[in-house]
């Protein structure tokens, strides 16, 4: 036991010796004549005087009022004691929900265990204690703000779910940081494996920063590709399975085609961090592929896969870019996608002979080059194979006119500020949909198969990326680049949300039955709820989409509990058991008005 | 105060009365009690043969004339009773509303009456100050002689003497055996051990304890000096719940130490309150207990 202020002990003798003074003090008594005293007990209580000085009697009074006077200084000096526990005064902790943290290595999982901590700390707290939670998962959320309420806390802790997807946890952290950094003595405490990216720019403030590792063992085979190719002979489906376990393991892989078995094979006993493949020849009139993993591991949201051959269920795009994130996440918005980004167009997708694994290119500010990719989006730079000729730069625009067509249906260029535009003139094949002050603002051209958008600003030279409309313009652009046809299956990566062109009220049958109503936002429809791993059924204007959602993730799959956490550019190592200091003084105030209510109690008996 | 100290009413109540010891005394003088000795007196006690020289008043004619055989009647003697009245005079016997001195000295004209009517002989003597012994007193027409000297003036509040030490010089002071009615508060530690010795010298005593009533519930409160008035000795208490209760308990044990004193020396004991009258002791305690028939 430590104490904060040692230095309130020293009154004791000062105040000890003031109440022993008061004792020598002598009760001036009053004379009474009586016929005998041998019957009158010989007995007085020092309970008041009012006359100096006599011999010091020991009395329980005295003896009381010394004891309740080293009790109050005790109390007063904040004793303290070292206490095992999560939970500090002030405490946020991040509830990691990843994809990972569903790994049954420890029971019943590594999720559920974490859970009974949290839940553990808040019924063991003091009634003084703060605790906030914030769910670490596909989008970090405060499900449960600062409070002394346990109740409330342990009810919003029931609704946390764990997700099979990659989970930002640094954000979440930089969320608890913002909550709790500015409070002395605050502690974040991190309940997860470790299982997500170094955390960079974080920095936790004058708050404590606790990691209480869970998870004990890495035994985890995954399905690490799906695809198809068409080949000579035919079309072929691959798979890929990947043991990313530090020890080998086997599994048997069942592949099927629009839910019929057409393979099933156990696999070799595949080394740590190897991977197996097996390629079998695939019905060229199925549009589903999907593969399915039984293993002895302990993650089994990564033991399934889907592909989908139709070529409108996805869209590869490259995006050539120096670094935009707008425009990154609203590509990533749309479920066909998968995004690539480079600074320079590859050699192999220019234009040239054969195929290019591209469908769509966007130039962000670097100039057009003309490339394989059957649709090019360009901002601001224009090139040999753009639709427009430039003319110069223009600066502060003004918007003027747009056409209605679907490429701009819910866009409003009026409010957008653009710091400067390029001037341009449409070539024969350009067609102007929207126009400023400096000419036209939006050009299109469709020729040969071929579709190509030209806007003549780079995002970053305006507002429009803060815009409602800048997302819309980015999915009416994909779809226009894409063909205009949009397929009924998707395949899309757990926990990531997209949009997809619906208007009206949608239903959505998740995997385990529950149907949760979905409702549009604008011209477009944000679905949030694919966090776990299986078949959702999306139901609108009459129509019914049937969306796979997986889990492709390398550092999902890899479950192995990290000991040692990068944050912030430094070394965290986990505690089991972190210690907190436990203030003792109310105790000890309530012993002391136990002492007082004693002496009082027994001057009334003596009086 | 009324010199006679006694009403009409309780005059009449006594009269008729006479002490009842339980022990028989020898006599002085020729007086009203019988006694087991053989003397002049109405009591017929026995017959026996004519002896020369006797009385021939006591001669049974009856029996000489149809027996011839001279037979003389005896009869028992008739003596008087020393009736001891002691008052106990000490400083203590002040306290009380109306005092214990004040209701001793009703008692004891009260039992002197009685005495006197029995044709007893009544020896009064005050216990506490020093005083000349008294002659005895014999005869109804002696109560105002009693009567006065208990009334007479004494300052009591300054008596030198306690209980116990005026009872020993009493003891030693070689006065005729009798009855000692003892007219006392009973508050000394050492009265236990007064009264073996009195009984000790052949004296029946009969102990009548008189105490005001906050002696018997004191209602004292605070932090006070107790003086002790006979000895000046002082005991500083607080005057708690406590304390009252381990003073009743302490009165009680004293008590109970006098009644067994008493018991075994053949004596008796009662314990009044100053406030109680004459008739109600004589009453309740003194008929009912037999201290007179």
């Amino acid at each position: 036991m430590t104490f904060q202020n040692p230095g309130a002990l020293v009154w004791f003798l000062p105040l000890a010796g003031i109440v022993i003074l008061l004792y020598l003090l002598k009760m001036k008594r009053r004379n009474l004549s009586v016929p005998a005293t041998f019957l009158w007990p010989d007995h007085v209580e020092e309970i008041r005087a009012n006359a100096l000085f006599q011999k010091l009697r020991p009395t329980w009074l005295l003896f009381l009022q010394l004891l309740a006077i080293l009790v109050v200084l005790l109390a007063i000096a904040k004793p303290q004691t070292k206490q095992q526990g999560l939970a500090g005064d002030v405490t946020v902790f991040v509830l990691d929900t990843s994809a990972s943290m569903s790994a049954i290595d420890v029971k019943p999982s590594r999720f559920a265990e974490a859970r009974r901590l949290v839940t553990d700390s808040i019924r063991s707290a003091k009634p003084s204690d703060r605790i906030a939670i914030i769910e670490a998962g596909p989008t970090p959320r405060v499900i449960s703000p600062l409070s002394s309420d346990p109740a409330r806390e342990l009810s919003a802790l029931e609704t946390v779910q764990p997700t099979d997807a990659d989970a930002p946890v640094g954000e979440a952290l930089r969320l608890a940081a913002a909550l709790v950094g500015g409070i002395e003595g605050a502690r974040i405490v991190l309940l997860s494996d470790g299982d997500f990216d170094n955390v960079a720019n974080f920095s936790r403030g004058k708050a404590a920063f606790v990691y209480r590792c869970i998870g004990e063992m890495d035994d985890n085979l995954s399905v690490s590709a799906l695809g198809t190719t068409d080949t000579p002979t035919g079309r072929q489906l691959y798979c890929g399975i990947k043991n990313n376990s530090s020890k080998p393991n086997a599994g048997t892989l069942s592949l099927y085609a629009d839910g019929k078995v057409i393979d099933s094979v156990k696999s070799p006993k595949i080394g740590p961090n190897a991977q197996w493949g097996r390629t079998v020849s695939a019905p060229i009139a199925a549009r589903v592929f999907e593969a399915k993993l039984d293993a002895p591991d302990f993650l089994k949201s990564d033991n399934y896969a889907v592909c989908l051959t139709d070529p409108n269920a996805s869209l590869h795009v490259l995006l050539v870019t120096k670094g935009n994130l707008f425009l990154e996440r609203a590509l990533a918005l749309d479920p066909r996608v998968s995004l690539d980004k480079a600074t320079e167009v590859p050699v192999t997708e220019l234009a040239g002979s054969g195929t290019g694994q591209y469908d769509i290119v966007v130039f962000d500010g670097i100039p057009e080059r003309a490339v394989k990719a059957r649709g090019v989006l360009t901002f601001g730079s224009v090139g040999p194979s753009s639709p427009v000729i430039a003319n110069g730069t223009v600066s502060n625009p003004r918007f003027v006119s747009a056409e209605t067509k679907p490429l701009l249906a819910n866009v409003d260029f009026g409010p957008v500020f653009i710091d400067h535009q390029v001037s341009i003139t449409p070539k024969v094949s350009g067609e102007v949909l929207a126009q400023t002050s400096a000419g036209p603002l939006v050009v299109t051209s469709q020729d040969s198969g071929k579709r190509q958008i030209f806007v003549a600003f780079e995002p970053l030279q305006s507002d429009f990326p803060l815009q409602v409309g800048f997302p819309i313009f980015v999915a009416n652009a994909l779809d226009f680049l894409a063909g205009g046809v949009t397929s009924s299956t998707l395949v899309v990566k757990t926990g990531q949300p997209f949009s997809l062109p619906i208007t009206t009220e949608a239903r959505l049958t998740l995997p385990s039955g529950e149907t949760v109503n979905l409702k549009p936002t604008g011209s477009n429809l944000v679905v949030r709820e694919t966090r776990n791993v299986g078949v959702y059924i999306l139901e609108s204007e009459g129509k019914k989409r049937t969306i796979y959602a997986t889990l492709k993730s390398d550092r999902a799959s890899n479950i192995r509990p990290e000991k040692n956490l990068d944050l912030g550019g430094g070394q965290v190592k986990a505690s089991l058991a972190p210690m907190r200091f436990a203030d003792f003084w109310r105790p000890l105030a309530a012993l002391c008005i136990l002492i007082l209510c004693g002496e009082w109690w027994l001057f009334a008996r003596k009086s | 105060m009324n010199t006679m100290l006694l009403e009409p009413r309780e005059f009449r109540l006594l009269d008729g009365l006479r002490i009842n010891p339980r022990k028989s005394f020898g006599g002085k003088v020729r007086g009203e009690r019988l006694t087991k000795k053989k003397g002049v007196s109405i009591e017929f006690a026995d017959y026996r043969e004519y002896a020369e020289g006797d009385d021939l008043r006591h001669l049974d004619w009856n029996v000489l004339a149809r027996l011839d055989s001279p037979v003389m009647r005896t009869y028992r003697d008739e003596e008087d009773l020393a009736v001891h009245i002691l008052l106990d005079g000490s400083a203590s016997m002040s306290f009380g509303e109306p005092s214990k001195f004040e209701s001793a000295q009703r008692f004891a004209c009260a039992i002197g009456y009685v005495a006197l009517n029995g044709g007893d002989g009544v020896i009064p003597r005050i216990l506490g100050t020093r005083e000349p012994n008294q002659p005895t007193l014999r005869g109804r027409a002696n109560y105002p002689r009693l009567a006065g000297w208990t009334t007479q003036a004494r300052d009591i509040e300054s008596a030198k003497d306690g209980l116990s030490t005026s009872l020993r010089t009493f003891v030693a002071s070689s006065v005729r055996t009798g009855v000692c009615f003892l007219l006392s508060d009973g508050l000394d530690p050492d009265l236990p051990m007064a009264i073996r010795i009195l009984a000790g010298r052949g004296h029946e005593v009969m102990l009548l304890q008189i105490l005001s009533d906050i002696e018997i519930d004191p209602d004292l409160e605070g932090d006070l000096r107790l003086v002790d008035s006979e000895t000046g000795k002082v005991t500083e208490i607080t005057a708690n719940s406590f304390a009252l209760k381990e003073y009743r308990r302490r009165l009680q044990e004293h008590n109970r130490s006098l009644v067994e004193a008493l018991t075994r020396v053949g004596g008796r004991y009662a314990l009044v309150s100053t406030d109680q009258s004459v008739d109600a002791v004589l009453k309740n305690v003194w008929k009912r207990e037999g201290w007179v028939k």
